[in-house]
């Protein structure tokens, strides 16, 4: 039986070098592509949201033939922790045999995740994982679109320096800056690169202090920068860590007069009404482009929001959607300009990737350096302004000035 | 000084907090000799009631805390009945406690299927109202909770030593096999403990909601602190978790501002080895012995 098995394989392989159209089978038709993101657990929210940008993508490839006549056909895989994310990356390339794995909004899986595809030689597209470690180490098969944890925190210091103090009508030194994050790598990485960015820019730190996200009480964090006298507090966080802080600011009467904060637990529509509109108006925010953008600034995000809605009869949660569809469309467009689906073939179409700045819906452009990172990559600068979520920075993409109580 | 007075109130109000949540703990621990690792998921569930009640049907949370324990106390008799009792017989006690955290998993995927990942805020209704006592703050919620942790603490210890099935509870928790022979229906106590334990979680559920946002994963945020909490008092004494919540409360603060947040953990169960390693009963704990 087992002899009988090998043989027809070794036939069918033999036939297929021969040129000979016989095993281009049914199940040959389809291009099959994995989808890591966190689809349970904590983090399963941004990750479906993630998720349902690639959807987009595939489906619109689809729509136009797929890929050399091949349907474009999603496997997903649940990465609900690192342990579960190494699993099933080896499952989706070892039983599903995928072609390239698309993925993965937390950084932590993605960094465990991507080291199974790099070892068995299988292209791994990150689409929404912010840590600079990813890339730094110089995978050859590992890129990514999205801006990372130190295009996080250059945005928010250049907005402190180049916004936010010309609004108060002040030195950016006579600020006093506060540096607040969640204490895994994550907030760390970005907490790290504010801190020495500030440093360059001669900003006065008065305080860094790291938490971790599960914290219960901020009320001892918050005294600590009210006795620093805070100006300006940088954060950040998830999303129950900027809800405490939020509520307990005000509850202990802290008034600074700017909190830039940082990704996804800012940007939620959810946190917005967890934490009350009036007291998280004004508040700025640093993430992945959001909806709320000059559209002459970022080409392709109507069409983008009108499928949104026309598949899931909803508004976007979130920037990710749309972040996880400008990557997938990157990389499904370089898959197709490839010669072949081996992993050297796509390496070589995506590495050859030129998209001018401000030519994707995100805004930004694509040009991937030696490490896979895509160095026109940028987050942009928001505010919640009586509800909503608007760009106020860079001013090209603005939608609305910045308010800020003098 | 002011800063200080202001940490140590803030650090009370938290311990008041950390009370409510392990009282119910602490009573299955001491009678049932039974780690309930899915304490926390009864917290969540509760508190997605809480907001369901407040959102849906638009009351106050705290109207909803009597319905509350009634049906936290009836889910956990059932908990009680139909997971663990079947397991009591089992080769291994320990069965039982992989059973709550099998429960604990179970239910918090459940809530992921019914609620999704979203964070659920629970109308404050002036809950979260501060006070103002000179130049200090309190929170309205705060300070109702620290007054219900001390009502409760009270009330079950009254009931504990005067009423019939109180001391029906106490000798099953003295020792199982004599109260069985005195005529004792061990199962029934068993049912009606996690019952009045799970009750006070639901308690706990209506006055926590309207100040902390609910997810999924709430209940994993608190119910390591309130093992400590547990083990600090001295397994099984309620008064001893009071007091235990009250320290923890206050290192908490405390810590958070004199040393750094992220190292407030670090402090706490640096606290808890060894208060453990100088008195392994807890601070109110009967003492060796004790089954």
């Amino acid at each position: 039986m087992i002899d009988w098995t090998g043989g027809r394989r070794l036939m069918l392989g033999a036939l297929a070098g021969l040129g000979f159209g016989l095993t281009a089978s049914a199940a040959q038709a389809e291009l099959r592509l994995g989808a890591l993101f966190p689809f349970s657990g904590e983090l399963a929210m941004l990750g479906d949201e993630s998720w349902r940008g690639l959807e987009l993508a595939v489906e619109e490839r689809n729509a136009a033939g797929g890929i050399r006549g091949e349907k474009i056909v999603l496997v997903r895989g649940d990465a609900v922790d690192n342990n579960q994310a190494v699993a099933e990356a080896r499952r989706l390339i070892s039983v599903n045999s995928v072609r390239a794995i698309f993925g993965t909004y937390s950084s932590a899986r993605s960094q465990v995740a991507s080291q199974v595809a790099e070892l068995a030689r299988i292209p791994y597209f990150e689409m929404g994982a912010v840590s600079d470690a990813i890339t730094d180490r110089k995978f050859r098969y590992l890129f990514r679109t999205n801006p990372t944890a130190r295009d996080m925190a250059a945005r928010s210091i250049e907005m402190v320096t180049n916004a936010v103090a010309p609004a108060l009508s002040v030195e950016p030194k006579a600020l006093r800056v506060a540096i607040i994050h969640e204490d895994s790598l994550y907030g760390t990485t970005v907490g790290r690169f504010q801190a020495a960015l500030a440093r360059e820019h001669g900003l006065n730190i008065v305080e860094t202090l790291p938490y971790p996200a599960n914290i219960v009480d901020m009320s001892s964090l918050i005294l600590r920068l009210q006795a620093a006298r805070a100006d300006v507090v940088l954060q950040t966080s998830y999303q129950n860590d900027t809800v405490l802080f939020f509520r307990q600011a005000r509850e202990a009467n802290f008034r600074p007069r700017a909190i830039i904060g940082g990704g996804g637990g800012y940007s939620l529509r959810e946190t917005m009404q967890a934490v009350g509109q009036d007291v998280i108006d004004g508040a700025l925010n640093i993430d992945f482009t959001q909806f709320a953008i000059n559209p002459a600034a970022a080409p392709g995000i109507e069409a983008f929001v009108a499928a949104y809605r026309a598949r899931y009869n909803m508004e976007p949660r979130s920037g990710h959607s749309l972040g996880n569809y400008v990557g997938a469309k990157v990389f499904l467009d370089a898959i197709a300009a490839a010669k072949s689906f081996s992993a050297d073939d796509i390496r070589a179409a995506v590495a050859a990737v030129d998209v001018p700045d401000g030519q994707t819906a995100e805004g930004w452009g694509v040009k991937f350096g030696p490490d896979g990172q895509n160095e026109r990559a940028k987050m942009m600068g928001m505010q919640w302004q009586d509800g909503r979520l608007v760009t106020v920075f860079p001013p090209n993409a603005a939608v609305s000035e910045m308010r800020l109580r003098r | 000084m002011d800063t200080f007075l202001q940490l140590v109130l803030n650090g009370l109000m938290l311990g008041g907090l950390f009370a409510i949540i392990s009282v119910g703990l602490t009573l299955i621990f001491g009678i049932i000799r039974l780690v309930n690792f899915a304490h926390g998921e009864l917290l969540m569930a509760g508190m997605y009631l809480t907001w369901l009640g407040t959102t849906k049907l638009g009351l106050h949370p705290y109207v909803l805390a009597p319905p509350l324990v009634l049906v936290l106390f009836v889910i956990g008799v059932a908990i009680q009945r139909f997971i663990l009792q079947p397991l009591l017989e089992a080769r291994d006690a320990h069965v039982q406690i992989f059973a709550t955290v099998g429960l604990s998993t179970a239910l918090i995927n459940l809530a992921l299927l019914l609620f999704g990942a979203d964070l659920y805020a629970t109308p404050a209704a002036h809950v979260r109202d501060p006070i103002m006592l000179g130049p200090f703050r309190i929170i309205v919620g705060q300070l109702v909770m620290f007054g219900a942790g001390i009502a409760v603490v009270t009330g079950l210890h009254v009931f504990m030593e005067r009423s019939f099935l109180g001391r029906a509870i106490r000798a099953t928790a003295q020792h199982r096999a004599a109260a069985q022979l005195m005529g004792v229906d061990v199962n029934r106590i068993y049912m009606v403990t996690f019952g009045i334990g799970a009750g006070c979680v639901g308690l706990a559920a209506a006055l926590v909601a309207p100040v902390y946002p609910t997810s999924p994963t709430v209940g994993t945020y608190f119910v390591l602190t309130a093992f400590v909490v547990v083990v600090l008092g001295g397994m099984g004494s309620l008064h001893g978790a009071f007091i235990g919540a009250l320290l923890i409360g206050l290192v908490d603060s405390l810590s958070g501002f004199y040393i750094a947040p992220d190292l407030k953990e670090v402090v706490i169960f640096g606290l808890f080895i060894l208060i453990l390693l100088l008195r392994p009963t807890g601070l109110f704990g009967l003492g060796r012995g004790s089954e």
